[in-house]
């Protein structure tokens, strides 16, 4: 059951802005590549460095699996991103959210020696943004935030039946 | 546990154990629905501003050409990359009207490129067959051509033939005799036939050509030139195989199969290589500057690096033409390789007084000019605003600049450089398609007419001869002309 690992409820009300805030983000990066004229994640993977660099190579050069990446990847964020805001599915959500941004970090970490032009905005050692955030949604994860605060709320009233015993 | 009162338990539950929903749960599985609201508020103002700065872009021409701007009916022939890329600066051209377009690809180049014209509020029919197209389409007035090499010949003409206007991508054909009778349909029925080399349009090498080159000759004599295309190696073209295109119909229009297809540039018969699709560009640009044609041509390449079962033309290639100026003579070198992207691409053209660097990127080397010591001043030209103020070396690269070296006296004193202060900032297919649309209302000359692309295939061409057959080769003053000419 969440409640065992929930927070206090201001807690909970700065975990959930926090989800809404990452959902936010995931949606925009999703539906901005969605509307883009022709967005590849071809130049991205291209660049990979580190332990996965071959397999995101392989995967930006057989147009297959690339046609396959772009199409996930578009929807995978939009569909997250919209999830997390509502609190719908939150856990799912939350685990697809981590799994992208475990991709995005493998493809181009910051490791000890790599020096990257891209991202160009800021300077990052082993952490980078998509370390934070991916932590934000184990938190989230971990939480069950849509429980508090959102469409999971009702759903689990309405479906989740199962008897138990009420606690005192 | 949270809420001491109890409120944030998930649900209060019966004395059955069953949850029930209560208002609190509602308002709280609610409660973030609103922020979704905010975003797609976010969104469509975000969207609005993009709209707003797209329109002020193209607001200035369209103003500029208000009331005289008669709608052309247009259709695109070849929606491949290329294609897509005149597709775009198209867009942003007004006046235009797609009406179709055709390109044996249909799940995915003619798809794409349908969808995002008739996104664009272009009612646009998708066609296989260019004949069925010219067929059914009579309105159309212009077809732009971006198809494979070898199929340009052919589709011009009976675009012409069928009393369209073209604007006919680079190189005009993969074969003199196609080209050749491209210009002689151009004369036949009348038609313009403009040629991709849209350098001719750009407006910083129309203002090196005109005014520096011409009118102030900061140049001087120019005596040699160089320029390159350098490309880093890149993986062939493929395509999800669920878009492949079926067999039959790639026998049809000229390909032996999928692969073949996506590159034909590689392939006798069908491209020419990276000289031709590379070269063709820059050397168009050194007859258009020198003010002639090559005389002679010497040549060396090979296929040095990449697979010989998927790519028959050479990957590496260096050229040197001689060429007889109205102000004498002048050897131009050029090479194309694409095993390393080392300098990208530009063209130099060095005469006794001054260097011009100059290339069509808007990133690297768009346009320096550097005037030799012994040349006279340049303030004139500056204070005219033909050139830049001198640019002052950086003091910070100490790798070069501070490494204590002692200059022996022999040695020549570095140039000044200033900036060609002129920059394209639209699509760099724009202004040549401007100035073909422009012609086609009968409002401009061509600036690359079939002619002048003639005489810039016929030198580039020459460059695979002369390789094959290992030796310099002459050129004829006739060789450049069609014939007839009056």
């Amino acid at each position: 059951m969440m409640a065992e690992t929930r927070a206090s409820h201001w807690a909970m009300v700065g975990i959930t802005v926090m989800r809404v805030l990452v959902g936010w983000h995931f949606l925009y990066e999703g539906l901005a590549k969605l509307t883009a004229d022709s967005w590849s994640a071809a130049g991205f993977m291209k660049q990979s460095r580190g332990p996965f660099a071959g397999f995101f190579r392989w995967l930006a050069s057989d147009p297959t699996m690339l046609a396959y990446s772009d199409t996930i990847t578009m929807w995978g964020l939009s569909i997250v991103g919209a999830c997390l805001i509502l609190g719908l599915f939150t856990r799912l959500a939350s685990l697809g959210g981590i799994g992208f941004l475990m991709l995005f970090y493998l493809c181009n970490p910051p490791f000890i020696g790599y020096f990257y032009t891209i991202p160009s905005e800021g300077s990052y050692l082993i952490v980078n943004k998509n370390l934070v955030e991916l932590a934000a949604l184990v938190v989230i994860f971990a939480t069950g935030s849509g429980t508090f605060a959102g469409i999971d709320r009702i759903v689990h009233g309405l479906w989740v039946r199962k008897p138990r015993l009420a606690r005192a | 546990m949270a809420g001491e009162d109890g409120k944030d338990k998930v649900a209060p539950r019966t004395t059955e154990g069953q949850r029930k929903l209560d208002r609190r749960d509602v308002l709280m599985g609610l409660s973030t629905v609103p922020a979704l609201g905010l975003f797609g508020y976010a969104w469509r103002k975000q969207n609005q501003v993009k709209q707003a700065a797209a329109r002020a872009a193209v607001a200035p021409r369209e103003a500029a050409a208000a009331g005289d701007v008669r709608e052309v009916n247009v259709a695109l022939l070849g929606a491949g990359a290329q294609g897509q890329v005149l597709t775009e600066a198209m867009q942003r051209i007004p006046g235009l009207r797609f009406r179709a377009v055709c390109d044996i690809w249909t799940e995915y180049n003619q798809r794409r490129v349908v969808n995002t014209l008739k996104r664009y509020g272009h009612e646009v029919n998708g066609y296989v067959d260019y004949r069925e197209m010219l067929d059914k389409e009579p309105a159309i007035e212009a077809v732009v051509i971006a198809t494979p090499d070898f199929w340009h010949a052919e589709h011009a003409i009976a675009c012409m033939k069928a009393g369209k206007h073209v604007y006919c991508e680079k190189e005009m054909s993969n074969t003199l005799e196609g080209a050749r009778n491209m210009v002689l349909a151009a004369r036949e029925t009348g038609k313009l036939l403009q040629i991709g080399h849209q350098r001719r349009s750009n407006p910083r090498y129309i203002h090196c050509h005109d005014k520096l080159l011409k009118e102030a000759n900061l140049l001087g004599r120019i005596v040699t030139v160089n320029g390159q295309w350098n490309r880093a190696v890149a993986a062939d073209l493929g395509a999800p195989d669920r878009y492949a295109i079926p067999q039959a119909t790639l026998t049809q229009f000229g390909f032996k199969d999928m692969h073949q297809f996506r590159n034909w540039r590689w392939y006798k018969g069908l491209g020419g290589g990276p000289i031709v699709d590379l070269g063709s560009h820059q050397i168009d640009i050194y007859s258009w500057f020198l003010g002639s044609n090559p005389t002679h041509v010497t040549a060396s390449g090979g296929l040095l690096y990449h697979d010989p079962k998927t790519h028959e033309w050479y990957d590496t290639v260096m050229v040197i033409y001689d060429y007889m100026t109205p102000a004498g003579p002048a050897k131009a070198y050029y090479q194309t390789q694409t095993t390393n992207g080392s300098q990208g691409y530009f063209e130099t053209f060095m005469g006794d007084q001054g260097t011009l660097l100059i290339s069509e990127s808007e990133l690297n080397n768009p346009g320096s000019i550097y005037r030799d010591p012994n040349a006279p001043a340049w303030d004139a030209w500056i204070q005219k605003g033909y050139i830049g103020a001198p640019v002052i070396p950086e003091a910070k690269d100490e790798e070069e600049g501070a490494s204590g070296a002692i200059a022996d006296v022999r040695e020549s004193a570095a140039p000044d450089r200033h900036k060609v202060p002129v920059a394209l900032t639209d699509p760099y297919h724009q202004p040549h398609l401007q100035n073909f649309f422009d012609a086609v209302r009968g409002k401009a000359r061509l600036n690359c007419p079939a002619e002048v692309g003639y005489e810039s295939a016929v030198a580039v061409l020459k460059v695979n001869e002369a390789i094959e057959s290992n030796t310099r080769l002459a050129f004829r003053p006739e060789d450049f002309k069609v014939g007839g000419e009056a």
